[in-house]
């Protein structure tokens, strides 16, 4: 089990990617940040970077519009 | 469940003069070459620019399968395995004999000159010819200029005309264009000085202080917005698929946050069948967001120009969200709308919001078609929507009705019409005589006190929050909320003070803002950086954050103690209707019981088991309001002001704004 945002929570599976849990929760947005375990992950690292089971995952959205 | 996982970017292992590195795929090979710590000189490559390859002296060789070639690193996309030269013999040569034809041609401007000594050439006679230029600052065809006219602010004013040696920098016809917004780009990205500055217009105290944080801002437009949130290819309407996806884009009066249809009213609808420019908004021309959109050729359907091809400016995320509030998913129709709002000068928010309120009214039964003069204003209806505006356009008929407003409609429907004040009070989305703008605040406290404190009324200007708790569950904490709310409204604030787009300050976010804590990052650090240096390169006056903040204070303390003066400014005026802060009818109870029952149980500790959907509502009613009214506490006693949510004279002291004049309007409201 992992906990996304401190408030969510998903079934873990072996190799889970970061990419995998942001399909899982939705989260599109173009201004996001992901840290698992407070370790900040890049962009481009989001489909081979994996989460361990009892992750923190945190996707932090930057708002913007008018 | 199996979902389709997107797959990341591709990584390829090369080979640098015998370092073996990775990179992602389409990486330019010169930025390659740069990060494993190797040079290669570059005269025509610039970091905020699309590469051109139009000098090559970053020529540099590869082998693929065995077979050698020479490519121009800068704009060499990597894309397979590879082992890469910069420094062979061959290199070496080609380098230093383009370096003695450049230094032959401009032997005097200092980056050949510094390009030579690195290629090696010291001979400057050898390709001396009638070409020479002697001049120290002459153009030396980089192009740089044409790329950031086009890529830094949009304006394509400059070009090159003349073949191989009679090439040139120029402007078309070789005259002055009138097109060229004298924004200065070409001059601060020309290596030698050949493009002057003639003019600093209103006298700022610091212009080169000013050119280099607008040109921070101009050079991340150009090279991450397609990465972002593509403002210049579609504008605010990106918007609409990010909300409904978050299930924030309001429809049917707020009742839900997404729909099936809305895949029928996104950017990706709009760019491929309507926009067709990407132009500056009216604010200034030369504006790198470029955000506006126009649609060209447009044929009316209805009202005065009916038959007509008109030009629309528009449709943004607003104008979008406010057809799928009505339940109108459909283009052709949002044009036509965002045409005729335009043209009779109505906000296209306040409309659509009002006939949101309008159409579930007539489909709870409260009005008829009797009173809305024979028309079936049921969601969806775009043709009765038209009618209606044309109608208040002309002064007549129902029309003139929708034109009040939701709070007049309230007033007059209970008075006239006997309707149930309580359920209008629920569904009208309205605070202090303003209607909401397009953001579903149902499950997010912060967005929630962010419309309804607002002083202008509940729109998304002064904070737009809904990202900050909902989704990210940052502040957690009553507490943590109230700074949030101090924030966020006061520092949204300078913008106005100024005259600043707030659209810069968030739409272009830095790709290292990560490296801040989430709670700094929320402010975008360097961007606020920039507006503070933009202040001081024009006053001379340095500005700090608590400065900053303490110029916004002083106005939104002014504005609060006028609006209490004009009867809009006690705790009561910032109480938001139901539907704002939860489900007002049992209908969207149901649509995300789950969510609701959850929170029943985890958050206020009541089983819902054995509940009818009535008594759970009331039970999420009580516990939204006692929610929302310890939040404004927290947020009034931030703020310095009374519990009814009124400036004290001590803040008002404390800010220096307790003149006679202020301290009179704090006696009460005008009568
Ligand atoms: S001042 Fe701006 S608009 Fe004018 S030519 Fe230079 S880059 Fe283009
Ligand atoms: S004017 Fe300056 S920037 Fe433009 S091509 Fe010439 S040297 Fe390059
Ligand atoms: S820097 Fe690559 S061709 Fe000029």
């Amino acid at each position: 089990m992992i906990t996304v945002n401190n408030k969510e929570e998903l079934e873990w599976c072996e190799g889970m990617t970061v990419q995998e849990v942001l399909d899982e929760m939705g989260y599109d947005y173009p201004l996001i940040t992901v840290t698992v375990n407070n370790q900040l992950v890049q962009q481009e690292d989001y489909a081979t970077y994996e989460v361990p089971d009892n992750a923190e995952v945190n996707v932090f959205h930057l708002v913007h519009g008018g | 469940m199996a979902k389709a996982v997107k797959s990341g970017p591709k990584k390829i292992d090369i080979s640098i003069n015998g370092k073996a590195v990775t990179v992602t795929e389409d990486t330019y090979l010169l930025n390659a070459i740069m990060n494993a710590g190797f040079n290669v000189p570059t005269l025509c490559n610039h970091k905020d620019l699309a590469p051109e390859g139009a000098c090559r002296l970053c020529l540099t060789e590869i082998e693929a399968n065995g077979k050698r070639s020479l490519v121009t690193a800068c704009n060499y996309p990597v894309r397979e395995k590879i082992e890469v030269f910069t420094n062979t013999d061959r290199i070496k040569n080609h380098r230093k004999t383009l370096a003695e034809m450049y230094l032959g041609r401009w032997p005097n401007v200092e980056v050949i000159q510094n390009l030579a000594k690195i290629c090696g050439a010291t001979d400057s006679e050898k390709f001396k010819s009638e070409l020479t230029d002697e001049n120290p600052k002459a153009c030396v065809l980089c192009s740089h200029c044409v790329r950031a006219c086009n890529s830094f602010v949009v304006q394509n004013v400059l070009g090159f005309a003349g073949r191989g040696i009679t090439r040139h920098m120029t402007m078309p016809f070789g005259e002055t264009d009138p097109h060229c917004v004298g924004c200065t780009s070409c001059a601060y990205v020309c290596p030698t000085g050949a493009i002057q500055i003639a003019d600093e217009m209103n006298n700022p105290a610091d212009p080169e202080l000013i050119r280099f944080h607008g040109m921070r801002i101009n050079a991340m437009m150009s090279t991450h917005d397609k990465l972002q949130n593509r403002m210049r290819e579609v504008g605010t309407a990106n918007l609409v698929e990010v909300m409904d996806n978050y299930d924030i884009l309001p429809v049917h009066n707020y009742k839900f946050g997404q729909h099936p249809d809305t895949a029928k009213i996104d950017s990706g609808v709009m760019k491929r069948k309507y926009f067709t420019q990407d132009i500056a908004d009216g604010c200034w021309m030369g504006c790198s967001v470029s955000c506006a959109k126009a649609v060209d050729g447009f044929e009316l359907k209805t009202g005065p120009y009916k038959g007509q091809r008109v030009v629309v400016d528009g449709p943004e995320y607003e104008t979008a969200a406010g057809g799928s509030n009505m339940g109108c998913f459909d283009l052709d129709f949002i044009v036509e709308f965002n045409f005729y709002c335009d043209t009779y000068g109505i906000d296209t928010i306040s409309y659509a919001t009002t006939m949101a309120f309008v159409m579930e009214a007539y489909e709870a039964g409260i009005i008829t078609s009797e009173h809305t003069g024979g028309k079936e204003l049921k969601f969806g209806a775009t043709g009765e929507v038209l009618e209606c505006i044309h109608e208040l356009a002309r002064g007549e008929g129902f029309g003139v009705d929708v034109g009040q407003g939701i709070r007049r409609l309230k007033e007059k429907w209970s008075k006239e019409l006997g309707a149930d004040a309580k359920f209008l009070q629920d569904i009208g989305m309205e605070v202090k005589g303003l209607e909401f703008s397009e953001y579903v605040s149902k499950e997010s406290p912060l967005q929630q006190a962010g419309y309804a404190m607002a002083i202008k009324g509940p729109q998304h200007d002064e904070s737009l929050l809904v990202f900050v708790d909902a989704i990210n569950n940052q502040a957690p904490t009553i507490e943590e909320k109230a700074e949030v709310l101090n924030y966020f409204p006061i520092f949204r604030t300078w913008f106005s003070l100024l005259g600043q787009c707030k659209l810069i300050w968030n739409d272009i976010v830095p790709p290292d803002n990560s490296k801040y804590p989430p709670n700094e990052a929320v402010k975008i650090p360097e961007r606020v950086e920039d507006f503070q240096k933009f202040y001081e390169g024009m006053t001379g006056e340095p500005l700090d954050e608590e400065k900053m903040l303490r110029q916004s204070e002083r106005v939104f303390n002014l504005q609060r103690v006028m609006n209490y003066y004009l009867g809009y400014g006690t705790r009561e005026d910032d109480m938001p209707p139901l539907r704002a802060v939860g489900p007002a009818t049992e209908e969207e109870y149901i649509s995300r019981k789950e969510r609701y029952d959850k929170q029943m149980k985890e958050e206020i500790g009541i089983d819902p088991d054995g509940k009818s959907t009535r008594e759970k509502m009331d039970i999420i009613r009580e516990y939204r309001y006692k929610r929302y009214n310890e939040l404004v506490d927290a947020v009034y006693k931030k703020r310095g002001w009374d519990k009814n949510g009124i400036p004290t004279v001590e803040r008002l002291q404390e800010l220096g704004i307790d003149v006679p004049e202020v301290l009179a309007m704090l006696k009460g409201p005008e009568k």
